[in-house]
């Protein structure tokens, strides 16, 4: 067996298999709740919709800035500082955005 | 219980389901369809960016386990298409609703063309590569995608083209609330050369930055009606998870370019309604 193959099937392996489980599982999760959020809204109407409605709108915004917030810090622990600084500037312009509005 | 959300999810449900089936974004032919129906541009554009914004999130998980998406090249693109953005939903409000039409007409025009335009193979795949894992290169615009049992290296170039391009997605979407893949996509793969596979995944990343941007604008601008969005949203993720069963069972290519017809129809009479 060669260095990098699966015991079980004695084929190569992704030594990196595994290191997008944790943000995959966040997505997956964050997803199913906006959708059931969003649904759920519909169907209550005004009122108790409305509030739901703001909170799948509120994850659908956030979603996408986390991940980039996420990307950051972990690209500036690994020494990949040109890429942290763009993820940081992404979220800067997202801001002036916010303020210039 | 009110109609105009239950009428937009269903709206949403279909667009987003020719858009998954056909390679564009469901965006691209609600927001017009919205407009065609009697709908000011202005009010469109927040549910076509909250679409925008659920097919990404609903795609991400999947892409981002297959590693398909390059994060530092999206991140790099998004310093554009965001600034363009949020310049765009800004100046959303000053700008005619008849320059808006317009812009959404040439937007499904646009994506009509691309959806019926063929596509070939640019970057081979290299054989010394086969027991290396789908990723991007740490510190580069580079990296490698499988691409069935082979893996396919590759390099982005030409950044100085891809990103003008990114800017003026971003002002698009943000102006009138179509996501702007139909020009990210073709830029990175036609410009940046970027491989198809890898170039679709990676917008797909970047569209949801777009669209919170400009949601964000537009939610300080008091444009954003929460029961309509939840009915784009839930009709997005539903048209979109429908797509995906879909897709094994429809030829593709028939499905794209019936949706490029449809595309070019729409933007005929959204261009004569305006």
């Amino acid at each position: 067996m060669t260095p990098g193959s699966s015991p079980e099937e004695g084929g190569p392996r992704d030594p990196k298999a595994g290191r997008f489980d944790r943000p995959v599982t966040a997505l997956r999760a964050t997803t199913g709740a906006v959708a059931a959020a969003a649904l759920a809204a519909l169907f209550l109407g005004d009122g108790p919709g409305d509030r739901l409605a703001w909170l799948a709108i509120g994850l659908l915004v956030a979603a996408p800035l986390v991940r980039v917030g996420w990307l950051a810090i972990r690209w500036s622990r690994r020494g990949d500082r040109r890429f942290s600084l763009a993820a940081c500037g992404v979220l800067v312009i997202v801001a002036a955005g916010v303020l210039l509005a | 219980m009110n109609a105009a959300p239950l009428l937009i999810a269903a709206l949403a449900t279909a667009a987003a389901l020719l858009g998954s089936l056909g390679g564009i974004g469901g965006a691209t032919l609600l927001v017009p369809v919205l407009v065609a129906m009697g709908a000011e541009p202005t009010a469109a554009a927040p549910i076509g960016l909250a679409t925008v914004a659920a097919g990404s999130l609903a795609a991400s998980s999947r892409q981002l386990a297959e590693g398909t998406v390059h994060h530092r090249l999206g991140v790099t693109v998004e310093l554009a298409a965001a600034a363009g953005a949020v310049t765009g939903a800004l100046l959303s409000l000053d700008v005619s609703e008849r320059l808006i039409a317009w812009v959404l007409a040439a937007a499904a025009a646009i994506g009509g063309v691309a959806a019926l335009a063929r596509r070939g193979v640019r970057n081979p795949p290299l054989g010394i590569l086969h027991a290396e894992p789908a990723g991007e290169w740490p510190g580069t615009l580079g990296g490698q995608y499988r691409n069935g049992e082979e893996i396919v290296p590759y390099q982005a170039t030409h950044l100085e083209r891809g990103l003008p391009a990114a800017l003026l997605a971003g002002v698009v979407a943000g102006l009138s609330g179509v996501g702007g893949g139909f020009l990210k996509t073709p830029a990175m793969s036609e410009l940046m050369n970027v491989p198809v596979k890898v170039a679709a995944a990676t917008t797909t990343f970047t569209l949801g930055i777009t669209a919170a941007a400009g949601l964000l604008v537009y939610a300080v601008q008091g444009r954003i009606e929460p029961l309509e969005l939840a009915g784009a949203i839930a009709g997005a993720v539903m048209g979109g998870w429908l797509g995906a069963r879909l897709q094994q069972s429809l030829a593709p290519t028939a499905v794209r370019r019936a949706t490029g017809v449809l595309l070019l129809i729409v933007a005929v009479v959204v261009a004569v309604r305006a």
